[in-house]
Formats: structure tokens, C-alpha cells, sequence
């Protein structure tokens, strides 16, 4: 018994008696080292399903098999809509933590002076290489995005696409759209520019309205009664840190079911 | 090759050729007695162990295997000539036709975005109030139901006393928009899918996507030269007046409609 392992399954033996080329001893060789460690051959099912699914002979839908389908087709882009929020969303996340290299939530003064926010948008937008571009892609994504969300849910309402199985999916929807809306708000403030400062003092009016919690709801969100640093920072947080992490997993989740589930068709 | 010792060495001993015996490389294994335990015929495989196990996993177990006989049974009594599945798969079809369109609105986007920078106002100033306050575009209904003062109730039970602030009233007015879209799914229940089928729910849908409009009007102020209450009370009229012409329409348009499809559809899918 020696201290050096033994090969279990003597692979080298195997490879040796297979009589392999060049190339394919040098593949299998790694093909064996790696599965050796990750085991690839437990995942392979899954890979082989994927390619043989995209081979597959498209099955006839719902409207092919009952001739409904001379009229669709121009409903599709309609059924695109959950895709366009996605892609609006990577984009927007993308060009976000582009822009977060050179913005500051700092010293967010409220006496008409430019905060270091302000200026650091002043300089992504004037100074900046590409910064306009990068700027305006930002804003423009978000707004599909909160656009295509809309439309997505009216789409899915006046197609009875919320039915029977789809109602869990229905509800994260919505959780989903309200969460976009606060991304949106939030992204608001972060310029602190008049329009930041007045909706963020909006946002502090609605929480103080609220009941017995209130003020402490005001606290937590905006840090305090009226707009200031303290505000600034915490949408910051929330925009760049808590609800990316929150959205993205929703919407891995309302994705991974609608798999699950397949695409309702219209009937 | 299975790793058995024993079994596995006599077999390969006896029938099996040379190469077979390199390959399980078990004689070490073997001789050695440590290491795997092999499984005899006392170790209980996974499913048996699946089966003997108590409690909650049992019941799912149970669960799981009866619903997969169902699926089995619905499946062999079926007549039906289609695939299975009752949706349109998202793997590949959905998902390679809706890539096809958003390569084209990622285009969109890029190009929207170079032609359309955005505005940056002036900074922050708490000592002038701008002329306009407005959130984005997409929170004007929102900001709109929070104008919804004239409509909170002064209870003559109270002493003339609202029951609580128009704010708070406004809050709660979201909280109740956002609620009634919550539930719709458990509201509306049946196969119906297409607004001709049901006529009622497509009017509730018309509604609120033209409230959604009228409030997000009522909450720029100015935007429309109009009486103030008359716009008012415009916000909560028009959306009714839309929602019962869109009910009357889809309810006149149905039977015709109804009619036309059943005919394609039951015919090769008997109504149970």
C-alpha cells in the first residue's frame, strides 16, 4: 500500500489501450481532470437537453393546431414585453454601475448651491467621455423599462394570462411593478437636483401621512422630516445596493416560473 | 463496471477479457477491505429509503408519487391530438423569437438615448418652491391619488370630522389600487382568456387603464384648461363611461365571435 493515490479507474490504462490521437488524448485528459473534480458528467443531462431542445421540431401552439394563427402574429410583440423589461433592466443595471464611478452622493445641501452630487452629474454630463451618452442610455432604459413593465401587465390582464396556475406569478408581478416604481423614485433623487429635492419632499409628506408609523417610516426611508444628506444617502443605498439584489432575485423567480409554467397562449 | 469487491473480482476474473480487468482497477480496492462500504443486499437503495422514511417527507414522497400516476393517467385516457403541455414552451420558441425582437429594441434604446439626452434642472434650493413638482411620468397616477381630498368623507357621525387627513387618505388610496390588482386572479376564475369572453373584466380592465390616465391628468395641474371640478369630477366619470361602452361593445361583439370559434375549436376538442 502505497502513499501515492491509486487511479480508481485507471484512466491513463484506458486511454493508453484507446489508442488516441493527439488531440483527443489532450481533450480527454482534460475532460478527465476537470470531471474528476466537478464531476461534469452529473450536468451533461442537463447540457444534452438544452441542445436536443433546440433542435427539436417546434411543436404545433395552441393557435397553429386550431387555426387562430392568421391573426396572431402581430400580437407577439406584445408577448415580448416581459423580455423588454428584462433586457431594459440589464441595460440599465449595466450602465448604472458605469455611472456609479463617478457619482458622489455628497454633501447634499438644500440653499441652492450645487451639492457635490449635483456636480458630479454636471461632470458625467459635460466633462465626461461618453458621460452624456452614458447618461441619457441610464435614464432611457429605466424609462422603457418602467414602460414595457406597464404594458406587460396590461398585456397579461386582457389576455387572462393570471389564470389558474399563473396567479403566484401574478402577484410577484406586482410586487415587481411596485418595486420598479420605487427604483424609478429613488433613481429620482440621486441627482439632488429642484425636481429631486421636491419629490423627495413629497416622498417624506406621504410617510409622515401614514398612521402611527409614520414618523418612523420617515426615518427609516428618508432619515429624517425634511430632505437633506441623510435622504440622499439612503436612496442611494437602496438604488445601488438593497433593490438591485431584491429585484434581480424576483425577477429570476418570475422568469424561472413562467418556465416552469410555459408561455400562456391566447385562447 | 460496478465497484463491487468480491462479486465484481470473480466476475472480471472469469468472463470478462483483460482490458475489462485494468479499467475496474479494483484489485487493490479489493485486497485493502477499507475505504466504500459495498452495497449488499441489506442496504437500502434510495427509493426504499425514500419509502421508509417517516413523517412530512414520507407524506411528500407519497404526494409526489400519486400525482405522478395522475399525470401518467390523464395522459393515456387523452384524446387529445396536441403535445401535452398545456402553454407554449419558453425554451427554445418563446425565448428565440423574443430574441430576435430584443436585438431590435436594444437598438431602440441605444439610438432613443444618443438623439434624447435628458434635462438636468437646477440644483436642489429649498427656499423656491418651482412652479411645477412632478415625479416621473410613470408616478403621476400615483401622485394623482393623493389629491383625492374632495372625495374623503366628512362623517356627520364625527361632528363633521374627517374620519382621517387627505393625505392619509391618498396613501390608502394606493394601498387600495395596488390591492385590487393583487386579487383580480382569484376574482376572475374560469377558462375565459380573450376580452371577448369575458366582457365584464375587460370593461373593469378599460376602467382602470383609463382612470390610470384621467388621474395622472388631474395630478398636472394646469395641464388641461378646464374648470378645476369640473376635471374632477371628469377623473371619475370618463373611466366608467369608457369602461361600460368597451362591456357593451365586447358583450354585442361576443355571441358572433363566440360563435366563430367554437365552431374550429370544439370540434376538435370535445368540451369535456
Amino acid at each position: 500500500m502505497s502513499i501515492e493515490r491509486k487511479d480508481e479507474h485507471d484512466h491513463d490504462a484506458w486511454m493508453e489501450e484507446r489508442d488516441l490521437t493527439a488531440l483527443e488524448s489532450i481533450y480527454l485528459s482534460v475532460l478527465i481532470w476537470f470531471d474528476k473534480r466537478l464531476r461534469i458528467v452529473d450536468y451533461l443531462e442537463l447540457l444534452e437537453d438544452l441542445y436536443y431542445k433546440v433542435n427539436m421540431q417546434m411543436p404545433k401552439s395552441h393557435t397553429e393546431q386550431y387555426n387562430l394563427d392568421n391573426k396572431f402574429w402581430y400580437w407577439y410583440p406584445l408577448y415580448a414585453l416581459g423580455s423588454f423589461s428584462t433586457i431594459a433592466y440589464v441595460v440599465a443595471a449595466i450602465s448604472g454601475a458605469l455611472l456609479g464611478f463617478y457619482y458622489a452622493p455628497a454633501a447634499a445641501a438644500a440653499d441652492g448651491t450645487p451639492s457635490v452630487a449635483y456636480e458630479s452629474i454636471l461632470f458625467i454630463m459635460g466633462d465626461l467621455n461618453l458621460g452624456l451618452f452614458l447618461r441619457s442610455l441610464h435614464r432611457w432604459s429605466a424609462q422603457i423599462m418602467v414602460a414595457a413593465v406597464f404594458l406587460h401587465m396590461l398585456r397579461v390582464y386582457f389576455t387572462g394570462a393570471y389564470k389558474e396556475p399563473r396567479e403566484l406569478n401574478w402577484i410577484i408581478g406586482i410586487v415587481l411593478i411596485s418595486l420598479t416604481m420605487v427604483f424609478g423614485y429613488s433613481g429620482y433623487l440621486l441627482p439632488w437636483s429642484q425636481l429631486s429635492f421636491w419629490a423627495g419632499q413629497i416622498g417624506v409628506e406621504m410617510s409622515l401621512s401614514i398612521p402611527l408609523i409614520g414618523e418612523y417610516v420617515a426615518q427609516l426611508l428618508f432619515g429624517g422630516f425634511t430632505p437633506g444628506q441623510a435622504t440622499l444617502v439612503r436612496m442611494y443605498i437602496l438604488h445601488v445596493f438593497l433593490l438591485p439584489f431584491v429585484v434581480t432575485t424576483l425577477i429570476a423567480i418570475h422568469i424561472g416560473i413562467v418556465w416552469m409554467q410555459g408561455i400562456a397562449e391566447p385562447h | 463496471m460496478t465497484g463491487d469487491t468480491t462479486d465484481g473480482q470473480t466476475e472480471s476474473a472469469t468472463d470478462s477479457d483483460p482490458g475489462d480487468v485494468a479499467t475496474d482497477g479494483g484489485d487493490e480496492a479489493a485486497a485493502d477491505g477499507a475505504g466504500i462500504v459495498p452495497p449488499d443486499g441489506e442496504t437500502p437503495t434510495w427509493s426504499e429509503r425514500k419509502q421508509r422514511s417517516q413523517g412530512l417527507s414520507r407524506l411528500t414522497y407519497e404526494y409526489f408519487e400519486r400525482s405522478r400516476r395522475e399525470d401518467q393517467d390523464l395522459r393515456q385516457q387523452s384524446s387529445y391530438v396536441e403535445r401535452d403541455v398545456l402553454a407554449f414552451p419558453t425554451w427554445p420558441h418563446e425565448t428565440v423569437r423574443n430574441l430576435a425582437l430584443m436585438s431590435f429594441f436594444v437598438g431602440m434604446i441605444l439610438l432613443l438615448s444618443a438623439l434624447v439626452p435628458p434635462h438636468l434642472p437646477g440644483p436642489a434650493d429649498s427656499g423656491s418652491t418651482p412652479a411645477v413638482i412632478l415625479p416621473d411620468w410613470y408616478l403621476y397616477w400615483s401622485f394623482g391619488l393623493l389629491k383625492l381630498g374632495p372625495l374623503n368623507p366628512d362623517l356627520s357621525l364625527l361632528g363633521g370630522q374627517k374620519l382621517m387627513a387627505d393625505r392619509t387618505y391618498g396613501v390608502l388610496a394606493n394601498l387600495v389600487v395596488v390591492g385590487a390588482v393583487a386579487v383580480v386572479p382569484f376574482l376572475n376564475k374560469g377558462s375565459a382568456r380573450r376580452p371577448v369572453e369575458q366582457p365584464f373584466w375587460a370593461g373593469v380592465g378599460v376602467m382602470g387603464v383609463v382612470f390610470a390616465f384621467t388621474i395622472a391628468v388631474l395630478s398636472v395641474k394646469n395641464l388641461v384648461s378646464m374648470d378645476s371640478h369640473l376635471l374632477f369630477d371628469l377623473a371619475f366619470l370618463a373611466p366608467i363611461v369608457c369602461g361600460i361602452i368597451a362591456y357593451s361593445v365586447l358583450r354585442a361583439m361576443r355571441e358572433g365571435y363566440m360563435f366563430d370559434l367554437n365552431r374550429r375549436y370544439y370540434r376538435l376538442r370535445p368540451p369535456k
